[in-house]
């Protein structure tokens, strides 16, 4: 047996189909699991370790245990809302895999006694979307989904919600919100969603790689699932390997035993025979990390103590060539396009930061700008509502730290004076 | 706050004082108790919590991100801290933010003097500028929302309560957040006109010059004003003002919250209301007849031509062909007065403040306070009239139902109490809102709905500002003060009216005639047919064209005293400009006008002895010092 | 960069253009002032669908847009009508998200992925390019109204094939200058003007 959970069915045929999927053990897991009663299944998600795959990692069975007890009707809502730069692999399991991720849900949804459970997909993925609800449609043709699950008496209904463009959806309290028809905006915690979510009612929130990882934990016990990975890291991941890699693309890998290095070799190495300069593991909000960490294992305390995070699972590789300013700067502008308004230091913080950086970039600006854009940076870090505001500092200021002088060289240089100037003007 | 026992409150810190509060309360509540000042923007006494102007982030030992003081809530021994360099830091900070895209136009913006941004910043923000940046983000400026409300997205620091303000209080979602990041502003959908009736409380919650009244737009300075505590004289709820008057002009109505009547809002009628008071053309000198013709006089000669004419009167024709008539905008003083000078000294049963007849009252139709709507388990509004009457009622019921979850019922006045009954819950307490021209209705359904289990309390809503107190004071012909039943045969305004047209009351003295008053039909034929006609008036009218004598009359916001609100409840008012010209205040002209017919009143005539001395008669009205309510009490 | 032209989404032979289910044509409602009865059917059901109506404002949004390319104020009227909501609400709504339009684009919406991963494969010159060749005004439009081209969006997550851009609901990856006009040019060719908003 391979050591693969996520992607071990690769190369089946028709798996986007219920016949394909059924082809290779496909809602079998669903079947047992109603078998074995909720809190059966919670058990062996406990035993699995596993944490969230959305960016924050924490412990799906404790997650779910802060559903108070009694307290009926409560919700199940997938995180499909993928979009923290550098992360496709949710995209490439919904494409590839769309009947494993539905069975996960449907066996967490039954975990959770849940009669309603929703996959928030962001508004860009629309044929996934659409994908998505043919599979939802033949999984309730056959059963699996809708009233009296096989047989079971428990009913389920699946729908799957199109967002419409915008990050912070991805923040479980502004899916929410944008679930029920507002403005995909943070809300203040607590209560929590556990508590008070979605409708006021308490509700779960998972991400799709979470979920897609019940079928095979189920099938094969939380222990054999947690054995993959190490004790503080179980499991195995899916991480996303892009920028200048010579083969980008998603790579499952077992946690803890696996190191940066590994992955960008599997993706074929730095592009073009160039060298190695920087990395973003994580995702667009995560800090830089540079060659000293290559060899760190793909563990959740290893990459903290480095000063980042594997986040979401990404990984972007940067070679020699990159002008880490113009990095920041693109980030920087992401999260002035995305943050969603709600308060002043995000709002404002990351308008000021942007257009700061853009002068830095054309190297417009001073030594004293310079010195205030960490100021601004420090004044937005932890103090705004939601992550969003915060995170938009972090590569900037941790790539800053690395590379001061590449930033300061910046100063007043009247061009970016690491790029080639770009033929035509954006 | 519900009354806590001591030992269930928990003890903080805030900056080294420890304070005890209930459990729960708000961390920026427990400072304001400590007596530290936490900036904010977007918490509002009255909104819930939404934590996004980030303006209010203080320290809580133990927890390492700056917390912000009006979302979070105080915990057993917690130790706050607002004056770190870490807080200081950051308010410096996030001023700076909220300045990055503000216009600093200042100088031409109705809010300087008074605006948050402005206050904050010299007390907590940055000295001076240090961004680059040259161009700001721009939005509208100066769009009138309404003929009432300007507003300009640029001075918008997005604190969201003008939204949260019509999601929560008044539930009418005019304006809303539109767009997002650093392009977000609040307007209407599609500049469409706001049609609330409570716009004017939009620029009172604003905390910057986004929302500003059209009405106050570039009248004045803060610093020019002079502000004082009163209460709007446009309807019978009592609402707490601050009038803000320049010189001798009203410059604008504020609000002054008292949870008990307004909670801190006010209508547009009440609130725009005070250009009237502006109104020029006054009555400006005393007046009266000198060998047949009239001509201005001192006050005291007007006062004695008065009393020499009303003796005259009395002795030829006997106290029964002369009468008096108030208005329900006197004050309770006043109406005081003006019942004596009737009864004690006139000797007059013909004493009226209202035109239409007024059906026995009862204790019962007064039971219900405003603040106890929200108490009530069900509440049942009879017909359109008390809203029309009382607009502000309309955002109390709004409140009990979404805030406190009380079932409102807003029902046809003559709907069938049977059927009501079923809709309601067996238990507990239901509250009936009625206009008092319905009461009788009220009072049925009152019979009809009460149960052993079922406590039924009536609210009836009046229609001017005074016309509680003019009735608790007896200013009516079948009352005395306190409605100790009066002695048969008075006669009410309008027998009034017909007895002096048909030559049957010879002398009629007139204070403060209203426009209903003078628009009622006969009107004039009866003031003019009367031997002698006084009237006191601040503006000149039907009745001063046709006087024998004039006095002139203060507005309501020239005046001292107390007015009583639809539940009962004794409220001050408080001269807020001084009247142009020197003459007494009314209530010592009606004073003046008994003492010189020999009356003695046993008081000076100065609204604090008066009001002592009407407390004395009327006991409902002692202990309402304070704006407590005069509960009125069979027996009483 | 050798790769091929990787177009995600053609080999599933997804149902084609939504506009058209269930007979809305586009063209011929955006001229009155009546949403189709397909897309009222649609919202009607996804109201039904929902635990709570107003949930269904993101899908009603949807269902307006793919009949009428973009959301003219009535058409939020009209949503906040069927939704029980007031306009106010759903403007609030329709405004904050980015891929809901006020104005009317192109036939064909290209957004182009600036993000990290593409930027550091050249999306800057891809995008460059394109604004060049396509003659776009100052909305990203071309002039034929065949395009409108985004190059302010989110990561579109296809950061394997990075540079990419997406083409309505297509994903067109390993892109150079060169490919992503020439995919661009066969769209242009394949759906000539009037037939259809996707």
């Amino acid at each position: 047996m391979s050591d693969l959970v996520l992607t071990r069915h690769q190369g089946a045929p028709g798996l986007t189909a219920l016949a394909g999927y059924e082809q290779v053990g496909g809602y079998r897991s669903l079947r047992r699991a109603i078998e074995m009663g909720p809190e059966a299944i919670a058990a062996e998600v406990k035993a699995s370790g596993l944490r969230g795959r959305g960016g924050a990692a924490f412990p799906t069975a404790t997650k779910w245990s802060f559903l108070p007890k009694d307290s009926f009707p409560r919700y199940l809502c997938v995180n499909a809302d993928e979009s923290e730069p550098g992360c496709f692999k949710d995209r490439v399991l919904m494409e590839e895999y769309p009947h494993q991720l539905l069975e996960g849900v449907l066996i967490a949804a039954f975990a959770l006694q849940v009669n309603h459970a929703f996959i928030y997909i962001r508004g860009e993925y629309r044929s996934q979307r659409e994908l998505l609800e043919r599979a939802v449609q033949e999984a309730r043709q056959a059963g699996y989904g809708g009233p009296n699950v096989l047989g079971s008496g428990w009913d389920c209904e699946l729908m799957v919600h199109g967002g419409a463009g915008a990050y912070i959806c991805g923040e479980e309290t502004a899916l929410l919100d944008s679930l029920e028809g507002r403005r995909g905006q943070p809300r203040l915690k607590p209560p929590f969603p556990a508590v008070k979510g979605l409708y006021g009612q308490p509700t779960v929130v998972n991400n799709v790689e979470t979920l897609s990882n019940l079928p095979f934990i189920v099938a094969e016990g939380g222990a054999r699932y947690a054995a993959l990975g190490t004790e503080a890291s179980p499991g195995t991941r899916l991480f996303c390997v892009s920028g200048h890699v010579e083969r980008p693309g998603t790579f499952e890998v077992p946690m803890g035993k696996t190191t940066f290095r590994d992955l960008l070799e599997m993706a074929g190495g730095v592009w073009r025979g160039r060298q190695f300069k920087a990395m973003q593991p994580g995702g667009g909000s995560m800090q830089i990390l540079g060659p000293q960490h290559l060899d760190l294992p793909l563990d959740f305390k290893a990459v903290a103590d480095a000063g980042s995070s594997l986040g979401a699972g990404a990984l972007v590789i940067m070679d020699d060539s990159t002008c880490l300013v113009n990095v920041a700067m693109r980030l920087v502008d992401f999260y002035r396009h995305e943050s969603c308004g709600k308060c002043v230091p995000c709002r404002e913080g990351t308008y000021f930061e942007s257009e700061l950086m853009h002068r830095l970039e054309a190297g417009l600006a001073t030594k004293a700008e310079l010195t205030n854009l960490a100021d601004i940076c420090a004044n937005m870090d932890g103090r705004c509502f939601c992550p969003l505001g915060d995170t938009a500092t972090w590569f900037v200021m941790s790539a800053y730290r690395m590379f001061p002088e590449e930033f300061e060289s910046h100063c007043g240089a009247g061009r970016c004076p690491v790029r080639e100037p770009l033929a035509v003007a954006v | 706050m519900a009354e806590t026992a001591a030992a269930e409150l928990v003890t903080v810190s805030v900056d080294d004082r420890m304070v005890q509060v209930a459990p729960g309360t708000l961390v920026w509540d427990a400072c304001e108790k400590a007596g530290v000042f936490v900036p904010v923007y977007c918490a509002h006494k009255k909104l819930e919590p939404v934590a996004v102007c980030r303006m209010c982030l203080v320290e809580v030992e133990g927890v390492p991100k700056l917390q912000p003081a009006c979302a979070t809530r105080v915990a057993p021994n917690m130790v706050i801290r607002t004056a770190t360099e870490q807080v200081r830091k950051f308010r410096d900070g996030n001023l700076e933010f909220l300045l990055v895209n503000h216009p600093l136009d200042c100088p031409v913006c109705d809010r300087g003097g008074e605006c948050d941004l402005q206050d904050f910043t010299q007390r907590y923000g940055p000295g001076r500028s240090r961004t680059s940046i040259t161009e700001k983000v721009h939005f509208d400026k100066a769009i009138p929302l309404s003929d009432k409300i300007y507003l300009d997205q640029e001075r918008c620091i997005l604190c969201w309560r003008c939204v949260r303000y019509y999601e929560e209080i008044t539930g009418e979602r005019e304006i809303v957040l539109q767009e997002r990041g650093v392009h977000t502003v609040v307007d209407t959908f599609e500049r469409r006109p706001l049609q609330s009736q409570f716009q004017g409380n939009l620029p009172e919650i604003c905390p910057v010059g986004a929302l500003t009244h059209a009405k106050y737009r570039f009248r004045a300075r803060p610093w020019d004003l002079r502000r004082t505590a009163s209460v709007c004289s446009h309807c019978s709820f009592g609402c707490n003002i601050f009038v803000d008057a320049r010189e001798d002009q009203v410059a604008r109505y504020a609000s002054n919250d008292n949870p008990e009547v307004d909670d801190s809002w006010l209508c547009d009628r009440g609130r725009y209301s005070f250009p009237e008071m502006n109104r020029s053309g006054r009555v400006s000198t005393p007046e009266a007849r000198v060998g047949g013709v009239r001509q201005p006089v001192s006050h005291r000669e007007a006062i004695e031509r008065a009393c020499g004419g009303l003796l005259r009167v009395r002795s030829e024709y006997g106290p029964e062909a002369m009468g008096v008539i108030g208005s329900a905008r006197l004050t309770n003083e006043e109406a005081f007065a003006l019942q004596w000078l009737a009864r004690d000294v006139i000797r007059t049963k013909n004493l009226d403040h209202r035109l239409g007849k007024l059906d026995k009252l009862a204790p019962e139709d007064f039971a219900l306070s405003i603040a106890e709507i929200e108490e009530c388990d069900a509440v049942v509004v009879l017909g359109e009239k008390p809203e029309a009457a009382a607009p502000v009622l309309t955002l109390r019921l709004f409140k009990a139902e979404q805030k406190r979850r009380r079932k409102v019922s807003r029902v046809a006045v003559d709907s069938d109490p049977a059927s009501l009954a079923g809709q309601l819950p067996a238990n507990g307490r239901i509250g009936v809102v009625v206009h008092q021209q319905d009461v009788a209705v009220a009072r049925k359904l009152r019979a009809e709905l009460t149960t052993s289990t079922r406590q039924v309390q009536v609210l009836s809503i009046l229609d001017q500002v005074n016309e509680r107190g003019c009735q608790d004071l007896g200013l009516l012909p079948e009352w005395l003060p306190g409605y100790r039943p009066a002695p048969a045969g008075g006669m009410g305004t309008r027998e009034m009216l017909q007895a002096a047209t048909s030559g049957k009351l010879r002398a009629l003295v007139l204070i403060d005639p209203w426009a209903e008053l003078e628009a009622e039909p006969g009107f004039r034929e009866a003031v003019a047919n009367v031997d002698l006609a006084v009237v006191l008036a601040a503006w000149p009218g039907v009745a001063t064209s046709e006087a024998d004598v004039i006095l002139p009359g203060r507005t309501l916001v020239e005046k001292a005293g107390t007015v009583t609100n639809t539940e009962g409840r004794v409220q001050r008012i408080r001269p807020g400009v001084e009247p142009k010209l020197a003459f007494p205040p009314d209530l010592r002209s009606i004073v003046e006008l008994g003492r010189g017919m020999g009356g003695d009143f046993g008081s000076q005539p100065l609204a604090g002895p008066v009001f002592k001395r009407l407390a004395e008669s009327v006991p409902a009205y002692s202990g309402t010092q304070g704006g407590l309510r005069a509960i009125w009490r069979a027996g009483i | 960069m050798s790769a091929p032209v990787a177009v995600w989404g053609e080999s599933l032979e997804l149902p084609c253009p939504v506009g058209g289910e269930g007979g809305g044509v586009a063209e011929a409602s955006s001229s009155g002032v009546a949403l189709s009865g397909s897309t009222l059917a649609r919202i009607r059901e996804m109201e039904a669908k929902y635990p709570s109506s107003r949930s269904a404002v993101l899908p009603a949004l949807w269902a307006v847009q793919d009949e009428l390319g973009y959301l003219p104020p009535w058409t939020i009227e009209v949503v906040a009508g069927e939704l029980k909501l007031l306009p106010g609400d759903v403007e609030a709504v329709a405004s904050f998200y980015s891929m809901y339009f006020n104005h009317k684009p192109g036939r064909h919406v290209v957004q182009v992925c600036r993000n990290v991963s593409c930027g550091l494969r050249g999306s800057d010159e891809l995008l460059g390019h394109l604004q060049r060749a396509l003659g776009l005004d100052a909305e990203g439009n071309t002039p034929d109204g065949a395009f409108t081209i985004e190059g302010t969006v989110e990561c579109l997550g296809a950061c394997g094939g990075a540079p990419m851009m997406q083409v309505d609901r297509y994903s067109y990856e390993n892109l150079t200058p060169q490919t992503a006009l020439e995919v661009l040019e066969k769209i242009r060719a394949e759906m000539p003007a009037g037939t259809g908003s996707k």
